[in-house]
C-alpha cells in the first residue's frame, strides 16, 4: 500500500540572484514497509524535498505546484495546525547534523519525555518507561536519561535521536544523511541499529545520503536525484547491479570501493546545471558521456524501462551497452565540460625540472603472495628497493599537549590535562612514495600531519628530513624544509584567505620565498593552476574563494601546495568535504601529480577505500599508536591487527548483496588522557588476552615489510584470553 | 557563480599585475565602502559626523557671538533669560523679554545659546573621535597580542581586562577629574585606560578564530613569519571589527563627556553640550520650562551618538551578517 | 552539581578576590599620589605645624607609603573605610551604609521594568524580523540609548513635575516624612517613597531597556537558526513553545547574565541621574565627596561600588555555569 505518494513537485527558492528551482517536477511513491533510499549530491534537492514533505521550508521556499499524499491527505492542504499534528506522529524526521538537533541546555531524557508527554499525550510515569525503553532500543544506556547532549559521544546523539524520531511510533521515519560525519565504526552500528529496527518495527523509512553504499546496507529501492529531478528509481539489487542512469553509472564508478578495488576511479566532470536556468534538455547532459545531439533539446521524462525501473535517459534502451563502455575512466574525461581541463598523464614529460624521480616497484603495490611470517623488528621496515635514503623519517616520536593548567586555568578551576595524541611512532618515506594514515577521529593521525610540516613540534623523539632534525632547524634551513614541503587542507572553504584573490593567495609563497620578479611569479602560478586543471588559468587569477565550488577550490590549495615545487606533501582529509562526483577527480589529480614530480606524499584519512586506491603503503593509528603498516593491499586484504580488521568489516560496501559481518567492537574511542601499560586497544579488542592488559605488545614484522604491533603474533601469543562479560564490551 | 568561472571565456592576455594583488589595504577599503553603500543608516551617521564637524571646524565663523561672555543690549543691560523670538505667540509684543537677536535665546546671565551649542560640538567631536581612537587602538594592540601570543602574554593581559571590568567607570572618570587639573582630555585618558576591555577582548577572541583557520597554516606551512601572519592574514581581518568598536566608542565618549560636564567635572572655559545643560539645570531651567534652552544641546548629543551608532551597525551587519537575515 | 562547577566555582572566587585587591591597590596609589594634598580641603591656613602634623598623624598620613598599605589593606579587610572629612563625626561606613539601600532600591526596580520590557520586546523583534514595526522599534530603542540619561530626567522632571506637578521632584521623601521612618521597612511602606521612585526608575529604565532589547533579538534571531529548534519544529510542537520553550529560553541565557552584570555597573553609572533627581544613594555621595575633597569617603564609595560590581561579575560567571551545562565541563569538552 503505497503511503507516501508525491505528484509532480515544484518547490522553488527565492534569492538575491534570481528563483532557484530546487525541486521541479518530483513524482515520487514510498510503499508501507518499503526503505527508500534517496541519493543525489549536495544542491541536487534532496533535503528540499524533505522539508517540504513535512512543511518545514525556510522563508524563502515556496511549493509551487504539486500534490504530496499521505495516506489520503493533501498535506499541502491541510490546515497547519493539522500538519503540525501529523508531525512525529505520522512523519518523523532525523534532520541533517542531527548531532546538533538536541537542545543543549536540557538533558536528554527530558527532551525524549516532553516530546511523550506532549506530543504523545504520555503521563509523566508512563513517558519515564517508555523513555527507558526507547533507549535499550537504540542500543543506549538508560542511565544516560540524565545527561545532558554534551556528554554524549557523536554516535550516543544520534541513536538519541533516533530514539526521539521512534517515540511516538510513525508511520513513517525520513532520515537525512544519519551517518555522515561519524566515524566509520560509530557508522556501522548506527546502521546496524536502523537495520533492526526496521526489522523489528516494521518502518517505512525514507533515508537521504550522498553515500550510495549506506543505501546499499539498508535500503531495499533507490532514487537517485540530480538537478532537482529523479532520474532513477529500481529496487536495490537491480539498481546496484546494472544502473540505467548514466549519473548512476559514474556516481558507482567514483566510489573507491574495498572489495572491488579499481586503477582509476571515474570522475565525473563538471558541476550540475545552474538551477536559476536549467537547461531545456537534459540536466545532465553537459557532464554525460553519452551525450547525443538530441540530448541538448530533449527533456528526458521518468519513464517505465523495465519492470519496476523508471529511468530518465533518451539512451535507456542501449544501456546495456553503455554500462560496459562506462567502466573506461578515460571516456569520462571526453565530456564536454571536462575539455576545458582534460587531463593527459604523462609521466614521462618533467617540465618542473627539479628532483630526479625514483619510482622504481611504485607503479603497483608488491604482490602479496608472501605468507605472514613473524619476526620481531623495529615496526618499520624498508620499502621497495634499495633507492637511496628515505626523505622522512620518524624516529619514535611523541606529541602530548597539555589543556586546562597554566595561570588562566588555575584560576578558572580547569586541572591540567595531558593529551597523549601521537605516541612513540617510527615510519619513513622516500621520495615518490606514498603513506596513508588512517583511524577514527582522535587516534593522532591529523597532529602526525602537523608534526610532519612542522605546524606543531614533536614532544619526543625526531623528525629527521632529508637528514635533517626538523627540531633543529635555523631560520634559513626552517625556510628551506617550508619550501620543500606542504600541506593540503581538508576543507578547501577556509583552506584560502577569503580576503585574497586566487592570485594573491598562490603568490604568497612565491613572495615569501623571495621570488622577486612579478612575471616569473605570475608565469609559475598560471603553470600551476593548468597543471591541476584549472583551465585557463587566466580566468581564475582574480577571483576570490566564495566564487568557485568546492572542487575547485581544493584544486586551487593543491595548487598553493605545489606552486613551490616541494618535494613532500602531506593530504589531510582531502577530499571529505566534496561532492561524491568531484572527488574523484580531485584524487586523480593529485595522484597523477605526486607521480609525476616524483612527491613523498602523507595521505591522511579516514576512508580506508580513499588510501587504498591512493597509497602504496597504509598505517593504521590507534590512540596515537601506529597499530599496524604494511603495502596498500596487504593490510586491506590480509588485516593483522583486530583492530584493523574492525575498521575494514565496517566499511560499508556499495552492493547490497555483499552484508558486512557483525562488528566484534564497540563504537567509543577512549580519551587519550592517560597511558597504557599494555596495548592502548586492549578495552575493545575481542581477542584481548591477559598479557594485553600489562605488556606492551610488540611490533611484528613479516619480513619487512608489513607490521603489526599486537601480541597474537608474538611471544604472548599462547597468553589465556580474558573473560569479559558482554556489558562491559557493549558500555561504548 | 561557479558556472560563470567555467563558462567565461577566459581572455588570454594577462590582466595587469598590479590588480591582481587584491591588498589588504584595498580589502580594507572595500569593506568600509560596502558599509555605507549598504546601510543607509551608516551613510546618515557619517553625514551627521561630517556635518558636525564642518560646524566645530568652522565654529568662530557660525558662532554669532562669543559663547562665555554675558551679552548687554545697546542699554548697557545684561540680555538675560531672553526667550527665542520664534517662541512669541502671534501678536504678543515681540519687545517684551523676546529677542530676535538670538536665535535659541539667552541664558540666566544672558549669554548667546545658539552660539554655545555650535561652540558644544568641538568638545563633543574632540572627546568622540581621540577617546574613540584611543580605545579601538589600544583594543586592537592588546586582542592581537593576547590572541596571537597566548600563554602568559594572554594571561596577564586577559587579567588586566578583568580588573578594567572591575573598575566603576563613572567614578572613575570623577576622581581622575577630580585629580587633575579640569580638561576634556580626562575623559579620553580615562576612556582609554578603561574602555579598551570590551575592544581587546573581542579582538581577541576574533584573533584566536583567525588564526586557527587553514588558510593561516597554510600560510605558515608556506614559511611565513609570525610578523607577515599577523600583518598580512589576520590585521586586515580584525580592523573593520575595530572600526565597529570605535564606532561604537565614538557615541560612549561623546555621551560620557556628556555626563561628566553634566556633573560639573568639565573645564568651566570649554563649552559643551554636557555643561549647558549643567547650566540651565543649575539655574532652574526645568522650573520655568525653558525648552529652548535644554532640549537643543540634547538632541545634539543624541544626533551625534546615534550617528556612532548607525555606523557601528552598519558595520555589524557586514562583519555579522546573521543578524541582518531577515 | 558535580565537582567541575565547584572547582570552576571556586577558582573563579579567587580571581575575583585578585581582581579586587589590584583594584583597591590601584584605588590606594591613586589616592595617595595624587598632586594635590589629601588633607587640603581640612586644613585651613590657621592651622599650625604641630596642627597639621597631629591632623596627619591622626589618619596615619604620616607613616611611610609601604606601612599605609599594609593598614590600608587591613583596613579594608575589616570593612573599617575611617572618618568623613566633610560630615562632622560620622564614619564613612555610617553615610554609606545609609546610602546604598536607596541606590538599590533604585537599580533594582529600574533593571527590573527594562529588562521586562527589554526581554518581551527582543522576543516580540524577532518574530516580527524583517517588518516596519521592528525597524521603527529598533531605531526607537537605539535613540532611547543615544539619548543622555540625565537630559531625559530633565525633560521628564520638566513635564511631570513642573509643568503638570504630578510627581515629586527630588529626593526620596519630604524632611518631615523621612522623619517618621525609623527602620528601612518603614521607607519601604510608605507610598510617598515610591511616588518619588518613579521618575527616577522610569528614566533609568529608558535608557536601561536598549541592552537586553537588542541583545534578546539578536539571540533569538541565532537561536531560531540551530538545528534544535528546526528539531523542534519537525517534531510539531506548536509555534508557541517553539518560541518561547525552547528558543527563548535558551536565548535568554546571555541576557540573564547582563542583567547580573547589569547589576553591578548599575549601581556605578547610576551616578549622574542621583545627581538629578537629588537621589540619597551612592552616586551621589561620591560626587559630592570629589567635590569636597573628602578623600576617605571617595575612596570608600568607590570601593563599595567595586565590590558590588566585581562580586556581580562573579555571581554572573556562576550563574552563566549554572544555567548551561556546558561551561563547567569545558575542560572535558577540550579532551574529547
Amino acid at each position: 500500500m503505497t503511503i507516501l505518494s508525491i505528484r509532480d513537485l515544484k518547490v522553488d527558492y527565492a534569492t538575491q540572484d534570481g528563483t532557484v528551482e530546487a525541486v521541479d517536477g518530483v513524482s515520487l511513491d514510498v510503499a508501507e514497509g518499503q526503505h527508500l533510499g534517496l541519493i543525489g549530491e549536495s544542491g541536487c534537492g534532496k533535503t528540499t524535498l524533505l522539508k517540504a514533505i513535512v512543511q518545514v521550508l525556510p522563508r524563502n521556499g515556496r511549493v509551487v505546484s504539486g500534490k504530496i499524499m499521505f495516506k489520503g491527505m493533501d498535506l499541502l492542504q491541510l490546515p497547519p495546525a493539522e500538519m503540525r499534528q501529523l508531525r512525529w506522529r505520522e512523519i518523523a524526521t532525523i534532520p541533517q547534523a542531527s548531532m546538533d538537533s538536541l537542545n543543549p541546555v536540557q538533558r536528554v531524557g527530558s527532551q525524549l519525555m516532553k516530546l511523550l508527554r506532549i506530543r504523545g499525550g504520555y503521563d509523566k510515569r508512563a513517558a519515564r518507561r517508555r523513555a527507558a525503553d526507547l533507549f535499550d532500543l537504540v542500543g543506549l544506556d538508560t542511565d544516560r536519561l540524565m545527561h545532558y547532549p554534551h556528554e554524549f559521544s557523536g554516535g550516543m546523539k544520534q541513536r538519541a535521536v533516533i530514539a526521539m524520531a521512534l517515540a511516538l511510533e510513525p508511520s513513517l521515519l525520513i532520515a537525512d544523511e544519519p551517518v555522515t560525519a561519524l566515524d566509520v565504526i560509530v557508522q556501522h552500528q548506527i546502521l546496524e541499529v536502523l537495520r533492526e529496527l526496521e526489522a523489528e518495527l516494521n518502518l517505512t523509512v525514507m533515508l537521504i545520503t550522498h553515500d550510495i553504499s549506506v543505501v546499499a546496507q539498508v535500503c531495499d529501492s533507490v532514487a537517485v536525484m540530480y538537478a532537482g529531478r529523479i532520474v532513477e528509481q529500481a529496487a536495490a539489487e537491480p539498481f546496484f547491479h546494472a544502473p540505467a542512469h548514466p549519473y548512476s553509472l559514474g556516481l558507482q564508478q567514483a566510489f573507491p570501493n574495498l572489495a572491488n578495488p579499481r586503477d582509476e576511479l571515474v570522475s565525473i566532470e563538471g558541476y550540475p546545471p545552474d538551477l536559476r536556468e536549467p537547461p531545456s534538455g537534459c540536466r545532465f547532459a553537459e557532464r554525460c558521456p553519452f551525450v547525443q545531439a538530441d540530448c541538448h533539446e530533449i527533456d528526458p521524462r521518468l519513464e517505465l524501462v523495465a519492470d519496476e525501473r523508471l529511468a530518465a535517459c533518451l539512451r535507456s534502451g542501449e544501456m546495456e551497452s553503455l554500462r560496459k563502455q562506462a567502466e573506461d575512466p578515460a571516456l569520462w574525461q571526453q565530456v564536454e565540460v571536462a575539455q576545458g581541463f582534460a587531463s593527459t598523464p604523462n609521466p614521462s614529460r618533467h617540465p618542473y625540472g627539479g628532483h630526479p624521480i625514483k619510482r622504481e616497484g611504485l607503479t603497483s603495490p608488491m604482490p602479496s603472495d608472501k605468507s605472514f611470517t613473524p619476526s620481531v623488528g623495529d615496526g618499520d621496515g624498508g620499502w621497495g628497493g634499495d633507492n637511496g635514503e628515505p626523505l622522512l623519517e620518524m624516529r619514535a616520536v611523541s606529541k602530548q599537549f597539555k589543556i586546562g593548567g597554566g595561570l588562566a586555568g588555575l584560576l578558572r578551576g580547569d586541572k591540567e590535562q595531558t593529551v597523549y595524541a601521537v605516541n612513540n611512532i617510527s615510519f619513513s618515506l622516500r621520495r615518490g612514495e606514498s603513506l596513508g594514515l588512517a583511524g577514527e577521529s582522535g587516534c593522532g593521525k591529523s597532529t602526525t600531519g602537523k608534526l610532519l610540516v612542522k605546524l606543531l613540534d614533536a614532544s619526543d623523539g625526531e623528525i629527521l628530513f632529508d637528514g635533517a632534525d626538523l627540531a633543529h632547524l635555523d631560520s634559513d634551513d626552517l625556510l628551506d624544509f617550508r619550501s620543500r614541503s606542504q600541506l593540503m587542507f581538508q576543507n578547501p572553504f577556509e583552506a584560502l584567505n577569503p580576503r585574497f584573490t586566487l592570485y594573491r593567495s598562490l603568490t604568497e609563497p612565491l613572495i615569501i620565498h623571495g621570488w622577486k620578479d612579478e612575471n616569473q611569479r605570475l608565469q609559475r602560478v598560471v603553470e600551476t593552476l593548468d597543471r591541476v586543471n584549472l583551465r585557463p588559468a587566466e580566468v581564475f587569477l582574480d577571483k576570490y574563494p566564495h566564487q568557485l565550488s568546492g572542487g575547485q577550490l581544493q584544486r586551487v590549495v593543491l595548487a598553493r601546495a605545489l606552486v613551490l615545487h616541494p618535494e613532500f606533501l602531506v593530504a589531510d582529509e582531502p577530499v571529505s568535504m566534496l561532492d561524491v562526483s568531484v572527488r574523484a577527480g580531485i584524487l586523480n589529480t593529485t595522484r597523477r601529480l605526486a607521480r609525476e614530480l616524483g612527491l613523498a606524499t602523507v595521505y591522511i584519512s579516514h576512508d580506508l577505500s580513499l588510501l587504498q586506491y591512493t597509497c602504496d603503503r597504509i598505517a593504521i593509528m590507534y590512540l596515537g599508536e601506529i597499530v599496524e603498516m604494511g603495502p596498500s593491499l596487504e593490510v586491506i586484504n590480509n588485516p593483522q591487527h583486530p583492530y584493523t580488521q574492525a575498521l575494514i568489516a565496517a566499511v560499508p560496501v556499495p552492493d547490497p548483496t555483499v552484508e558486512n559481518p557483525p562488528l566484534r567492537i564497540q563504537e567509543g574511542v577512549p580519551r587519550p588522557t592517560e597511558r597504557f601499560i599494555g596495548c592502548p586497544f586492549a578495552q575493545r579488542c575481542p581477542e584481548v588476552m591477559e598479557a594485553c592488559l600489562n605488556i606492551r605488545p610488540p611490533a611484528i614484522t613479516d619480513e619487512g615489510r608489513h607490521m603489526a604491533q599486537c601480541h597474537l603474533y608474538g611471544e604472548q601469543r599462547d597468553s589465556p584470553k580474558v573473560k569479559r562479560s558482554p556489558e562491559a564490551t557493549a558500555a561504548g | 557563480m561557479q558556472q560563470e568561472a567555467m563558462a567565461r571565456e577566459g581572455s588570454t592576455g594577462l590582466p595587469a599585475a598590479e590588480f591582481r594583488q587584491g591588498s589588504a589595504l584595498r580589502q580594507l577599503w572595500e569593506t568600509n565602502l560596502e558599509v555605507f553603500q549598504r546601510d543607509r543608516m551608516a551613510l546618515f551617521g557619517l553625514i551627521v559626523f561630517a556635518i558636525f564637524a564642518l560646524v566645530a571646524l568652522f565654529a568662530p565663523i557660525l558662532a554669532p557671538n562669543d559663547p562665555l561672555t554675558p551679552l548687554k543690549n545697546n542699554d548697557g543691560d545684561w540680555i538675560k533669560d531672553a526667550l527665542p523670538y520664534w517662541l512669541a505667540e502671534p501678536g504678543e509684543d515681540v519687545a517684551e523679554g523676546y529677542t530676535n537677536d538670538f536665535l535659541l535665546g539667552t541664558t540666566n546671565i544672558g549669554r548667546d545659546i545658539f552660539s554655545q551649542l555650535i561652540h558644544g560640538s568641538r568638545a563633543a567631536l574632540l572627546v568622540g573621535f581621540s577617546a574613540a581612537a584611543a580605545v579601538a587602538v589600544i583594543g586592537t594592540v592588546i586582542g592581537l597580542l593576547a590572541g596571537f601570543y597566548g600563554g602568559w602574554v594572554d594571561s596577564v593581559l586577559m587579567r588586566a581586562a578583568d580588573v578594567a571590568f572591575g573598575i566603576p567607570f563613572i567614578p572613575f572618570i570623577i576622581v581622575i577629574a577630580a585629580f587633575f587639573d579640569p580638561s576634556i582630555w580626562n575623559v579620553v585618558i580615562a576612556m582609554a585606560i578603561l574602555l579598551w576591555r570590551d575592544t581587546g577582548r573581542v579582538i581577541r577572541s576574533q584573533v584566536l578564530v583567525i588564526k586557527e583557520q587553514a588558510f593561516v597554516s597554510a600560510a605558515r606551512v608556506s614559511g611565513a613569519s609570525n610578523l607577515r601572519i599577523i600583518f598580512v592574514y589576520i590585521a586586515p581581518s580584525i580592523l573593520p571589527l575595530s572600526f565597529l568598536y570605535g564606532s561604537f566608542a565614538i557615541a560612549w565618549a561623546i555621551l560620557t563627556e556628556a555626563s561628566v560636564s553634566f556633573l560639573g567635572f568639565s573645564d568651566p572655559e570649554t563649552i559643551s553640550w554636557g555643561f549647558m545643560l549643567q547650566d540651565a539645570f543649575l539655574s532652574l531651567a526645568l522650573t520655568r520650562g525653558a525648552f529652548y534652552w535644554i532640549i537643543p544641546p540634547g538632541l545634539c548629543i543624541m544626533l551625534t551618538v546615534m550617528a556612532g551608532f548607525f555606523i557601528g551597525r552598519g558595520y555589524e551587519e557586514v562583519l555579522f551578517p546573521r543578524l541582518r537575515r531577515m | 552539581m558535580n565537582r567541575g562547577v565547584i572547582t570552576y566555582i571556586a577558582g573563579r572566587f579567587l580571581q575575583s578576590v585578585m581582581v579586587l585587591w589590584i583594584i583597591v591597590t590601584l584605588l590606594f596609589l591613586l589616592f595617595r599620589l595624587a598632586p594635590s594634598n589629601p588633607l587640603a580641603s581640612y586644613i585651613d591656613t590657621t592651622f599650625t605645624k604641630e596642627q597639621e602634623a597631629a591632623l596627619l598623624a591622626r589618619f596615619g598620613l604620616d607613616k611611610p607609603l609601604g606601612e599605609q598599605y599594609i593598614i590600608y589593606l587591613l583596613n579594608l579587610a575589616r570593612f573599617e573605610l575611617g572618618d568623613t572629612f566633610s560630615y562632622s563625626g560620622k564614619s564613612v561606613l555610617d553615610i554609606l551604609s545609609a546610602d546604598l539601600p536607596n541606590t538599590i532600591y533604585l537599580t533594582l526596580s529600574s533593571l527590573l521594568v527594562a529588562y521586562g520590557v527589554g526581554v518581551l520586546g527582543g522576543i516580540l523583534m524577532a518574530a516580527l524580523r524583517g517588518s516596519l514595526f521592528e525597524r521603527v522599534g529598533t531605531t526607537f530603542t537605539l535613540m532611547t540609548r543615544a539619548a543622555p540619561t540625565f537630559w531625559v530626567g530633565m525633560l521628564l522632571l520638566t513635564f511631570f513635575a513642573f509643568q503638570w506637578k504630578l510627581l515629586p521632584s527630588a529626593g526620596i521623601a519630604p524632611a518631615m516624612v523621612r522623619f517618621r521612618w525609623e527602620t528601612e521597612w518603614d521607607k519601604l511602606l510608605s507610598p510617598v517613597f515610591w511616588r518619588h521612585m518613579i521618575l527616577p526608575t522610569f528614566t533609568l529604565a529608558v535608557y536601561l531597556h536598549g541592552l537586553p532589547l537588542l541583545l534578546m533579538r539578536s539571540n533569538m534571531l541565532e537561536v531560531l537558526d540551530q538545528d534544535y529548534v528546526t528539531m523542534s519544529r519537525l517534531a510539531g510542537y506548536s509555534e508557541w513553545r517553539v518560541m518561547i520553550q525552547t528558543a527563548a529560553r535558551n536565548a535568554m541565557l546571555p541576557v540573564l547574565t547582563a542583567l547580573t552584570l547589569g547589576i553591578g555597573y548599575s549601581i556605578g553609572g547610576n551616578v549622574v541621574i542621583e545627581n538629578v533627581f537629588s537621589w540619597p544613594g551612592l552616586g551621589r555621595t561620591l560626587v559630592r565627596a570629589v567635590q569636597q575633597a573628602d578623600y576617605p569617603l571617595a575612596q570608600g564609595a568607590f570601593f563599595l561600588i567595586a565590590l558590588i560590581i566585581v562580586f556581580m561579575n562573579f555571581i554572573a560567571d556562576i550563574l552563566y555555569s549554572l544555567l548551561d551545562p556546558r561551561v563547567g565541563a569545558s575542560a572535558q569538552a577540550q579532551v574529547s
